[in-house]
């Protein structure tokens, strides 16, 4: 009996204490509800954003009064009448909009080349290369790389340096629209090459192959070949670009210098300047409504492409 | 790659424009993180490692730093047993609704960051938790969850349901079989989901701008404060700590599951 316990090491015994642990307080007959008991932290963390948009819904429907500073008590609409018709909004709706879709048709038009270089390439160091370029800047966030710009870009910056030896005066390269829509651009290709990818490695080289031996120039096998077949990953992409750059705060606010503000800003300033947060909250609700509606209509149409969380298997 | 050379001028071309756009930033403030001026010039005026001394007696970036680690680390920790076991749920069970579990799980990514932010300003505000860090770590956490939990599905296909029948079989409890079967087989993907988070973490901005106070900035929102005012070199030392984290993570990504895993087709 003595050898017996000698034998038995310590961590079987602690495994035994906290199998019988385990058995009491969730027995064998509970067994079916263990992937919702798996699930269910998960379920709780992300329940706090569902309260956060309660909250939202809960504040946008308060008036701010302008005497004391204090939102109202009782429920209106009068905020979302505000966000809905004062052209000042609506100005900035239309600057996100049509930045958005701007940087979408440009994103698009520089990561197909590079994800369809990724994915062909027989080189594997190539390959390496060009996927270490696209997550670095990725890893780094969004401000660092906003600064590097502000020194590129600034008015005692690098190409006005540059520009200034050869005699060219100061040109005024930042706090402009197209300085946002640059940045929005480097800032979303890592995502939509990453969306598109996947998409590629889908079409069978084969394909081009058959075409060009029929005699098809690249250029068409592109447009009558390539492009149809990688249509969903094309949707796809630029529609997580448009909702991000849509969204999308730090850009706007370092290389646009206030003066060109998209709507997460106008929400920041009605929360951290004008201190309306029922306006604000109304603004963030209607930018959600939209944001989320367009990401939606993204997963329904072609499920959530590498992010698809479980489904391949079982 | 097949085809003809003006095929490959095109496509070079566009890529080779793509790469300067995505490294110039990095670059430029690698370079600049050097410089012996005071000012940010080009040509730079000299090497000198002055800049790197200069952060290392700044107390705010030196504050400001701890604060984003801890930040990183603390919604690591979380993220890490709360995604795993729900990666494990829906990769290796049937659950009913599944569909809507995964929409919901995926409400973080469909939600613009800056309403995620504005709602959890609002609820930890309410809550009278505003001001510490805590909120701000459990904040990344939320927004960034998917991404563990994506990790954790992905590498579920090591899970052999057999293997843990086979466990069973040697007569090896639940608990056991889940520790020594289960768990190491989704270690992989537990560990690329925890580096994500940790990096993205560190990283995070416009959540931590709404979530901070003067005490309590995280690295990124100092960084951003400092920048309105005027542009010195001490910010490009102290955002190369950055680049260097996010090359460590690159490369750490890449030996642990290489990166090609995200050119795949479902």
């Amino acid at each position: 009996m003595r050898t017996y316990r000698v034998a038995y090491p310590l961590t079987w015994r602690a495994m035994d204490v906290l199998e019988a642990f385990v058995a009491f307080v969730w027995p064998p007959s509970f067994r079916a509800a263990v992937p919702y008991l798996f699930l269910l932290p998960a379920l709780i963390l992300v329940g706090l954003l569902v309260l956060g948009l309660i909250q939202i819904a809960d504040t946008s429907m308060r008036v701010l009064d302008r005497d004391t500073f204090l939102l109202s008590d009782a429920y209106s609409l009068d905020n979302y009448r505000r966000a809905l018709t004062e052209p000042f909004f609506a100005t900035i709706a239309g600057r996100s909009i049509i930045g958005s879709l701007i940087v979408t048709v440009i994103t698009l038009v520089f990561a197909f080349p590079y994800a369809y270089l990724m994915v062909r390439t027989s080189s594997s160091a190539l390959r390496k290369f060009l996927l270490v370029a696209l997550f670095l800047p990725f890893f780094i966030g969004q401000v660092v790389r906003a600064y590097g710009w502000l020194i590129i870009l600034g008015n005692q910056g690098i190409v006005n340096d540059i520009l200034g030896h050869a005699g060219i005066p100061t040109l005024r390269l930042l706090y402009n629209y197209p300085a946002v829509l640059f940045g929005l651009v480097q800032y979303m290709l890592p995502f939509a090459v990453l969306m598109l990818a996947p998409a590629l490695t889908a079409i069978p080289e084969e394909l081009e192959a058959a075409a060009g031996s029929l005699g098809a120039s690249w250029l068409k096998t592109f447009r009558h070949v390539v492009l149809p077949l990688a249509r969903p990953g094309l949707v796809g992409a630029g529609l997580v670009v448009m909702t991000l750059s849509l969204t999308d705060f730090a850009i706007p606010a370092m290389l646009g210098g206030g003066s060109q503000d998209f709507i997460a800003n106008a929400i920041y300033d009605q929360f951290f300047r004008t201190s309306d947060q029922g306006l604000g909250a109304t603004l963030s609700l209607l930018l959600v409504a939209v944001g989320s509606l367009l990401v939606g209509v993204v997963f329904t149409a072609f499920g959530a492409g590498t992010l698809a969380m479980g489904g391949r298997r079982k | 790659m097949s085809g003809s050379r003006s095929k490959s001028v095109v496509i070079w071309a566009f890529v080779l424009a793509a790469i300067a756009m995505l490294s110039a930033p990095t670059i430029v403030v690698l370079g600049a993180s050097f410089t012996a001026g005071n000012m940010i010039e080009f040509p730079p005026q000299g090497f000198s490692l002055k800049w790197y001394s200069a952060i290392l007696s700044a107390t705010d970036l030196r504050d400001a730093f701890f604060r984003s680690v801890y930040v990183a680390a603390l919604n690591t920790i979380i993220a890490i047993p709360i995604g795993t076991l729900a990666g494990i749920a829906l990769a290796k069970y049937k659950v009913r609704l599944e569909n809507t579990i995964q929409v919901y799980l995926l409400l973080p990514f469909t939600i613009p960051l800056i309403g995620s932010g504005i709602g959890l300003m609002l609820v930890f505000g309410n809550a009278g938790a505003l001001g510490q860090l805590w909120p701000v770590a459990i904040a990344c956490c939320v927004i960034n969850l998917p991404f563990m939990i994506w990790a954790v599905t992905a590498s579920a296909s090591n899970l052999s349901n057999d293997l843990e029948l086979a466990a069973a079989n040697c007569g090896a409890p639940p608990v056991q079989t889940f520790l020594y079967i289960t768990l190491p087989a989704v270690l992989p993907g537990v560990i690329t989901g925890s580096l994500l988070m940790f990096i993205l973490g560190l990283n995070e901005f416009l959540v931590s701008l709404l979530l901070v106070d003067a005490r309590s900035v995280t690295l990124p929102v100092q960084i951003y404060n400092s920048i309105r005012s005027i542009i010195t070199p001490d910010l490009a030392a102290i955002s190369v700590v950055f680049i260097v984290c996010a090359g460590v993570a690159v490369t750490l990504l890449d030996r642990l599951v290489g990166l090609d895993i995200f050119l795949k087709s479902k």
